[in-house]
């Protein structure tokens, strides 16, 4: 039975967490050297609009205050109005959000399925030539950049054989109506494809090493050497017996992957025009947009911690051998 | 340690081939000042102006880029950048990942709860926009990558290490050094760290490939330096010259696939490596 | 921070070893600088200027060092910190095309009248009352011969004192696909090239073809009448919303949403709108929308960016038969280009309620955000999703309507990915192409279908120096070094040959107001070497020193 207060405790630590982060971020910015109204100088730039824009974006109030008020409106879920854009940091990122849930999403259930069969099938096909020449390759594929597989395959495939679109979420002109109307338009997932394979190509290694190693540890244990004495064939072993117990290792990892994938498809999103969170991010950083790279580094944490939260859990339940304590 | 590195070599071809490939890469950094033709960041002039995008000749081995710059030289100068992130962050990771999992799971208690719960704070932050921000708040400079894998990565190795020595605390040698009145400095440094050594060089060695890759991606999105050439900086370099639509494969090419041979030279001495310490995967 | 503590450190020890000389040797070494550019992302070409620049310059004897740092540093430093101990030596910079750049007085009085000196866009600290002199009195002088003589002098004037080191006149690169447009039917603007209103109105769509699809490098940021935010968003307000005069092709002010204009006086100006107009709401455009169109802006705290374009109107009054009179509080030159033809005309019935539910709120009407934006211009907004892009329609009702039946602008964040997507026919328009000119010129030669026009950019880049500091208050050292920067080499090797050399602020495109000849003069280190030994700077062990008796600090 899992202990009901451990959990409350768990949750607490993750709000603790996000506080600390939320305050390094705050500082790491207001510390940080250049200013954020170096965007509005142009030659008919006056003093007094620079004492407007001082007084409206908070620059006047001491750091202290500037920190309560913050956390204050933080807490009340108001991450404040964007230097550049003149909007609600909450509205923009509410607006890249989705696109980058899809992309994230898309890409790691492409690459777990793929990972998952093919760490399987290498378990079963252990030191045969096959996979002494498929490991190289997989841990190839997770060295290469990002980037510069994105880049190759934008050359390739895009500008070349002229397959898939280079970018964006739609053709010039699409008007997507709702949110909704986009995630169902095959239009969307049309321009979503190449990102997110070039990402899954990035992503599949994990899971696949992951599957086969934990495939030919269950293989050895107890059970499954008796389900071979009773003379079961090897293939079914590994799919009723082995791979139930090798996935649990595999979701956990999935879990984690969607907190951490979010934070690393940054270039992916630059290479292919994508408009999500890590492009913001980035945006807001290089223009010293202070609130709204605040309100997307503070979201890309949570999601990651909400992650791990998650993760913990799923061991929690699907794991009898663990118990909650003993773990922590 | 010597004797299972020996034991990689022998056994193991995978360790054998990631080694070779960092030996490699280190004779080039250590000869680089010799096997360039050129300072990677001059920009070089031709009788007819500037020596832009010049295909590859005998002066330039492998051409020059928009700027007029030696792309074999920067190539070669590339891989001391690489190697002096990669083995630094290695460093960082072990040595941080070993302190605090050894200290941790021997004291226990409150200082254990201590550090378990900055280990929340640094698993809590996203990595690859956590670097661009400290780029950000630093300066450009390649030791941002360094200090975020120091700063964000050690968790990993540590919640390992303090597990094993959890294990390692309760066997009898440990007890009789107690006994006989070691201090508890001795006992960690002496007993129980040489133990979790080679956990601490599996971690380093994932760190390697993490760092190389870390810096190629923040120069790429524009956070790195310009003054010093990494392969990331080529790649960047190139993408922002345009050399995809200038077809100068050999100028983005083979940044890339010194990146990936770099990394996968860690993923395959971390693999090796992993096999001699859990054999039981393997046999 | 490594810089900064790098910087206190090599300091610390330069302060220590300069202690050391001035009591030692009765000339003082010039300390090693650097010279602050924008990363290379930013602009390729710059980028490469500044590493030739400082090259260059090194063989004279200085020690300088490129630094690229991204824009929100490097204005810091340069604009904000402009007065500080440890400020700015060089630093790159340009300025960029805008329609109202095709007057000059823009740039004559705000880049170099010693009033923006500490605070304004005077960042170099320039300061010369006789070239104030002439400033303001470009100004004033509404006879456009008499000016011409004075932008003239004001030219020579500030090439004498060596303001800035001018580098080139970018060429503007706009393409446009031609198996989607008719060849030739688009219109070239004097300084901003075919990027412009009259070719969005002008361009004919063939083969089926309805849409102009363009591109931006940047991202929006706002489509506001009241807010001047990002390079780009201009482009949209410009032709979403009318104003009275527009800046024709030859880069004079003309009438527009004004029928015509009649100045009464010097600093009196009858304007009559053009009648039948209507909003894209449907209602008719009256004097009365007018009138609070240029009041609203008066209003500083609420529209700030576009006050200093109103601030010389005393008054407004209806005359009647849809006439406005403009009482000015002093005659001014550009009054038409900067004021009539830079505001945008907004209609009262739905701007003012929304301004005055803003008043007290704190917030202003830059933070207006609107699912309606209701002009009168020829083209209506439809959507915008952010990030990615924005579309128009034809207002066919507009007085001058467009030829094609959609505008759309793709936000497409690098120039690879929009080239790529020019190529394959995604955008059919190159309308922000900060490349490389040379791939740009390869692909209208592959590609056979391709319209490639080059403009000469009303704007200009630049490095500028610190006047504020020894050693560039010696008017001798600023020569020196402006004049050992080989042009030709700027032009064609930073800028691939895509630009044209600049000798002044006033672009050639401004075929009226750019001096003859301004941008003849000799250039190569060894000339200024010359110049330097002339004023008594001597070069020990390869690095320069100040003439005797000159210090680093006064």
């Amino acid at each position: 039975m899992f202990d009901f207060w451990s959990i409350i405790r768990r949750f607490l630590y993750m709000i603790f967490v996000l506080w600390v982060v939320a305050t390094i971020i705050f500082f790491m910015f207001r510390l940080m050297p250049g200013s954020p109204l170096t965007a509005f100088i142009g030659t008919t730039f006056t003093d007094e609009q620079h004492d407007l824009l001082v007084k409206r974006f908070g620059l006047d109030k001491s750091l202290f205050e500037q920190y309560t008020l913050f956390l204050f409106n933080t807490l009340k879920g108001d991450f404040g109005l964007s230097f550049t854009y003149n909007k609600p940091v909450i509205d923009m990122i509410v607006e890249a959000l989705p696109n980058s849930i899809i992309l994230t999403l898309f890409s790691l259930i492409i690459a777990y399925i793929f990972g998952v069969i093919a760490g399987a099938y290498l378990a079963w096909k252990r030191d045969t030539l096959i996979e002494g020449i498929s490991i190289p390759i997989v841990l190839t594929t997770r060295s290469a950049p990002e980037f510069w597989l994105g880049m190759i395959a934008l050359a390739f495939f895009s500008f070349q054989l002229d397959i898939f679109p280079s970018g964006g979420t739609s053709a010039a002109g699409v008007i997507y109506e709702t949110t909704l109307s986009k995630l169902t338009s095959l239009h969307f997932y049309y321009h979503l494809i190449l990102p997110s394979l070039v990402l899954a190509l990035y992503l599949q290694g994990l899971p696949l090493l992951l599957m086969r190693s934990n495939m030919l540890e269950v293989m050895q244990e107890d059970f499954v050497t008796m389900s071979k004495m009773k003379g079961l064939s090897s293939w079914r072993i590994v799919i009723y017996h082995a791979a139930r117990n090798a996935l649990l290792p595999v979701a956990t990892a999935f879990t984690l992957g969607v907190g951490f994938a979010f934070g690393g498809n940054v270039v992916i999103e630059t290479v292919f025009s994508w408009p999500g969170l890590g492009r913001l991010l980035v945006f807001a950083v290089s223009s010293s947009d202070y609130p709204l790279a605040q309100g997307a580094f503070i979201f890309l944490t949570a999601i990651l911690i909400i992650m791990n939260f998650l993760a913990d859990l799923m061991y929690l339940f699907l794991d009898p051998r663990v118990s909650y304590k003993t773990k922590n | 340690m010597i004797k299972e590195l020996y034991k990689i070599f022998r056994e193991n071809n995978y360790a054998t081939v990631g080694v070779g490939i960092y030996i490699f890469f280190i004779i080039i950094a250590i000869f680089a000042d010799l096997i360039a033709t050129n300072d990677p960041l001059r920009i070089n002039f031709s009788s007819s102006g500037l020596a832009r995008n010049l295909p590859p000749s005998l002066e330039y081995f492998l051409g020059t880029t928009s700027n007029g710059r030696d792309i074999f030289s920067q190539l070669i100068y590339g891989s001391r950048n690489a190697l002096a992130v990669g083995l630094s962050a290695a460093l960082a990771v072990a040595i941080l990942g070993t302190i605090v999992g050894l200290i941790s799971g021997f004291y226990g208690g409150w200082i254990d709860n201590l550090i378990m719960r900055l280990a929340d704070i640094a698993l809590g932050l996203p990595f690859l926009p956590f670097v661009i921000v400290l780029a950000a708040f630093l300066g450009p400079s390649s030791w941002n990558v360094v200090i975020a894998i120091g700063l964000l990565l050690w968790p990993n190795a540590g919640r390992i290490i303090r597990s094993q020595v959890l294990t390692l605390r309760e066997r009898g040698y440990i007890e009789s050094a107690k006994v006989s009145g070691c201090s508890n400095f001795r006992i960690i440094f002496m007993h129980i760290a040489p133990n979790i050594l080679p956990l601490s060089f599996l971690y380093g060695s994932i760190a390697i490939g993490w760092a190389i890759l870390t810096e190629a991606s923040v120069s790429f999105l524009g956070f790195g330096p310009s003054d010093v050439i990494s392969w990331g900086y080529m790649l960047q370099d190139a993408y922002s010259s345009q050399a995809l639509s200038l077809k100068a494969y050999i100028w983005f090419i083979p940044p890339g696939i010194c990146i990936v041979l770099m990394v996968v030279a860690g993923f395959f001495i971390s693999r090796g490596y992993e096999e001699i310490l859990f054999p039981k995967i393997k046999k | 921070m490594y810089k900064k503590l790098s910087a206190v450190l090599v300091g610390f020890i330069s302060s220590l070893l300069l202690s050391f000389f001035v009591s030692s040797a009765s000339a003082e070494e010039i300390r090693s600088m650097k010279l602050w550019a924008r990363e290379q992302a930013a602009g390729p070409a710059p980028h490469t200027a500044a590493l030739i620049i400082a090259q260059t310059l090194n063989e004279l004897g200085l020690d300088i060092s490129v630094n690229a740092v991204p824009w929100p540093q490097m204005a810091d430093q340069v604009w904000y910190k402009r007065l500080d101990e440890d400020t700015w030596d060089l630093t790159m910079w340009q300025m960029v095309s805008r329609p109202e750049r095709s007057d000059p007085d823009e740039f004559t009085y705000n880049l170099f009248h010693s009033s923006t000196a500490d605070k304004g866009y005077n960042f170099i600290g320039y300061v010369d009352p006789a070239f104030d002199a002439l400033a303001e009195k470009q100004r004033v002088t509404m006879d456009p011969a008499a000016r011409k003589v004075l932008i003239d002098k004001a030219q020579q004037h500030l090439a004498d004192a060596a303001a800035n080191a001018y580098l080139v006149h970018p060429l503007l690169n706009f393409a446009y696909d031609n198996s989607q447009f008719k060849d030739g039917s688009a219109v070239e603007q004097a300084g901003l090239g075919i990027k412009n209103i009259w070719t969005y109105l002008g361009i004919e769509p063939i083969n089926g073809n309805q849409d102009l699809v363009a591109q931006s490098l940047d991202e929006i940021q706002a489509i506001n009448p009241f807010f001047i935010s990002g390079g780009t968003d201009s482009w949209i307000t410009e032709i979403v919303w009318d104003r009275l005069l527009r800046i024709g092709p030859d880069g004079t002010p003309q009438p527009w949403a004004a029928e015509s204009f009649n100045w009464v006086n010097e600093q009196t100006i009858d304007v009559t709108l053009r009648a039948g107009m209507s909003w894209h709401d449907g209602k008719p455009v009256t004097v009365d929308d007018v009138i609070f169109s240029f009041e609203a802006p008066m209003n500083a705290e609420m529209v700030p960016m576009y006050s200093p374009f109103v601030k010389n109107i005393e008054s407004m009054e209806s005359k009647g038969n849809n006439v406005v009179r403009f009482n000015l509080k002093s005659s001014n030159a550009a009054f038409l280009t900067s004021s009539l033809a830079k505001i945008n005309l907004v209609p009262k019935h739905y701007y003012e309620p929304i301004l005055q539910a803003l008043e007290g709120t704190g917030n202003n009407a830059e933070t207006i955000i609107e699912e309606k934006r209701i002009g009168s211009g020829p083209f209506k907004f439809v959507d915008w999703r952010q990030r990615e892009q924005v579309i128009l329609e034809r207002n066919s009702d507009h007085f001058n309507p467009p030829k094609i039946s959609r505008w759309i602008m793709k936000e497409i964040p690098n120039v690879e990915a929009s080239l790529g997507q020019f190529r394959k026919g995604e955008v059919n328009f190159l309308t922000d192409y900060k490349g490389d000119p040379a791939v740009l010129a390869n692909i209208v030669e592959e590609d056979g279908d391709i319209t490639l026009v080059k403009s000469i950019d009303v704007g200009f880049q630049y490095m500028a120096m610190n006047h504020r500091r020894a050693p560039f208050d010696d008017v001798n050292f600023r020569r020196a070094v402006s004049l050992a920067i080989d042009r030709d080499v700027m032009v064609n090797a930073a800028w691939a040959g895509n630009a044209v050399k600049a000798g002044s602020h006033v672009s050639p495109a401004l075929t009226y107001y750019h001096k003859d000849g301004i941008t003849e003069y000799e250039t190569g280190v060894e000339l200024a070497k010359k110049i330097l030994a002339d004023a008594g700077y001597t070069v020990k062990n390869g690095r320069l020193h100040y003439p005797e008796g000159v210090a680093e600090k006064h």
